[in-house]
């Protein structure tokens, strides 16, 4: 998209020359045909190394870039670079121009609706009402329940099984709100890999990427009812019980169990084989590994239970 | 329907017109021809300002009916209104001669179900497996994902995006109970009004309302498992993070946050810009708008916090139960 029109969509002044923008990315990962943008001040250290073709900011941060940047000034840089992302996403499908290769020994339903370019690998079955967006890839013995979704661009690997109504691929909760409260949508244009040997129950959702993948990785197992955000890494061998939640960019270590209703907050590590009991409420992230927590906030297992004895003997008195 | 039909069908007596009866509503918006019900004494003052065709209504509060409004005795109204809301429950799907109406350079895809009566309008996508039922509106480019559910009367305004296994106008979870312990289901014959410009997330759930609708307003974000009673109005701009929930009849004003994990009981009024932290449980009507709220039974986020601290300090104190 050429840069003229790009401020003209966000409503910046620019009179230089035409210039094509091909992708919207963070500040350090930008190359010089990509746009980015500073709206948090945590960044501003930033712009000084960016590699940006252009960049999007305010009027303090304006004169900050590199001589070769070029800058658009707005009131709101995360606005406009919300408002920008409907412009760089993909269409919801296209028309099927490919028809679904689907690998040797597999069953389709005919009730399945297999979208353009999709592949399926050996000894699937895609049950009734499964929809398979664009270029999604399913390899080998995997099963699909019936009404099971999975949105455009999404991997699902070997040995899977997803249960009825789960819906993998659906767009993160992301959004940038203007200074008179209306959300702007930031367009999801990222995907959903799932790794091989996953189980995932029914009616769960995993949100895809705003940029990159959400990660679900080998051997995870995961209940019916479960929310993962966008941008998560759930590790190896991991267990996610009914009705859990990570909120986005969560990334689990490998063989984390979390109980039932168990929740961690976004952006948040938690070391390899900590268990969470049911209810769970994380806040912070977990460093030491193997441990047992329980509790909101967070507490190891055992002050919990002490807490629950104090708390008894409280009502007692 | 005759009053004295409905009147024999639930068992009771009528006093007054036999006035016909196309259907039921509350107290507040009952008009001519319909029949409204008396299930509280607190309801007393607004009878005076009635204007529902007949109401049903028990042997205490009678006295305060106005002298023209024809009623049928009953001993548990509540009840009986359960039983009631069966005569005039909808179709599944309604026979109608209207035509489904679609707009220009909209996509339906040939493995959706629409019923008779749909109306929908420009630049929509409507993927595979959505089923729209008998009535439902769509306005202009509003997308709808795959194996999406819209009960039948849903209206769903402009700009909007429903994402895959979401389920709108499905009967709100409404029961009478019985003296040995049944249910009896309240029908629904409201609906769901979705206003411009919302999104609401994968696998959510809006319940339709027993009467009128449940509201979501302009410009409302929805996360994945978001559950919403029947009567419902979400106001303008509000977001709810996933797995959070909302009771019947509560009204959320303009620019509330909810985060993950909260849930609001039944027959609240939530002021303007409220935010409520994650887990946030609120029991209580809020009344002062800008607060931020936490925890379960709710309270201010800092009395929230100082709570843990006192919480985390009990857990060090190892002398404190043996001084008591």
């Amino acid at each position: 998209m050429d840069i003229k029109q790009i401020a003209e969509i966000i409503g910046a002044k620019y009179s230089g020359q035409s210039f094509e923008i091909k992708k919207i990315n963070t500040l350090l990962d930008a190359q010089p045909s990509e746009i980015s943008f500073v709206s948090n001040d945590k960044y501003i250290k930033d712009i000084y190394q960016t590699k940006a073709g252009a960049l999007i900011v305010d009027g303090n941060n304006a004169d900050k870039a590199p001589s070769s940047t070029i800058t658009l000034v707005v009131d709101e840089p995360y606005v406009a670079m919300a408002k920008l992302s409907q412009y760089f996403s993909s269409s919801i499908e296209s028309s099927i121009d490919k028809k679904a290769v689907i690998g040797k020994g597999s069953i389709v339903s005919e009730k399945a609706e297999l979208r353009n370019n999709v592949n399926i690998g050996k000894n699937c079955h895609i049950m009734a009402n499964v929809y398979l967006g664009d270029n999604v890839v399913v390899k080998d013995n995997t099963i699909l329940y019936p009404g099971v979704v999975i949105y455009r661009d999404c991997h699902i690997g070997s040995n899977c099984i997803v249960h009825a109504n789960s819906v993998i691929g659906g767009d993160g909760f992301g959004f940038a709100t203007s200074k008179t409260g209306q959300h702007i949508k930031i367009y999801q244009n990222g995907n959903v890999i799932i790794e091989d040997d996953v189980e995932i129950g029914s009616c769960t959702t995993i949100d895809r990427a705003a940029l990159g993948s959400t990660l679900i990785k080998k051997g995870v197992h995961i209940d019916n009812l479960v929310q993962v955000a966008h941008n998560c890494e759930v590790g190896e061998y991991s267990v996610l019980v009914s009705q859990t939640g990570l909120a986005g960019s969560s990334k689990l270590g490998h063989h984390v169990v979390m109980g039932g209703q168990s929740a961690t907050s976004g952006h948040l590590e938690i070391a390899p084989l900590t268990t969470l009991a049911a209810r769970s409420g994380v806040t912070k992230s977990i460093k030491t590994s193997g441990k047992v927590f329980g509790g909101f906030p967070l507490m190891q297992q055992k002050s919990w239970l002490k807490l629950q004895a104090k708390l008894a003997k409280l009502l007692k008195t | 329907m005759l009053l004295s039909e409905i009147a024999s069908s639930l068992d009771c007596e009528y006093f007054g017109d036999n006035v016909d009866i196309y259907g039921m509503n509350d107290l507040f918006h009952a008009g001519s021809g319909e029949l409204s019900f008396v299930s509280d004494k607190k309801y007393i003052p607004s009878l005076a300002s009635l204007k529902a065709s007949a109401v049903l209504i028990s042997k205490d509060l009678l006295q305060y009916l106005p002298n023209d409004i024809a009623y049928i005795v009953c001993e548990n109204v509540s009840l009986t209104m359960a039983y009631a809301t069966k005569l005039f429950e909808l179709k599944k799907i309604e026979p109608t001669d209207k035509k489904t109406s679609i707009g220009k350079h909209t996509y339906i895809d040939k493995n959706c179900n629409i019923e008779q009566g749909v109306i929908i309008g420009d630049n929509c996508t409507i993927m595979a497996g959505a089923y729209l039922g008998s009535c439902v509106v769509v306005g202009n480019n509003t997308v709808i994902y795959p194996n999406v559910t819209i009960y039948r009367d849903t209206m769903i305004a402009n700009n909007c995006i429903i994402h895959s296994g979401s389920v709108i106008g499905a009967d709100g979870f409404g029961f009478a109970h019985t003296a040995d312990g049944h249910h009896i289901k309240i029908y629904h014959t409201g609906n769901v009004v979705v206003e411009n410009d919302v999104e609401i997330g994968a696998n959510c759930a809006v319940d339709r309302a027993v009467f009128g609708s449940t509201v979501i307003k302009k410009g409302v974000k929805l996360d994945n498992f978001i559950h919403i009673g029947h009567n419902c109005e979400i106001g303008e701009y509000c977001l709810l993070v996933a797995q959070s929930g909302v009771g019947g009849s509560t009204t959320l004003g303009r620019n509330c946050v909810v985060s993950g994990q909260s849930a609001f009981a039944d027959h609240l009024d939530i002021a303007p810009f409220s935010t409520f932290t994650a887990r946030s449980g609120v029991i209580k009507s809020i009344k002062q708008p800008n607060g931020i709220w936490s925890g379960y039974p709710l309270m201010t986020h800092q009395k929230w916090m100082k709570l843990q601290i006192k919480i985390a300090r009990l857990l060090k104190e190892e002398k404190w139960t043996l001084n008591k």
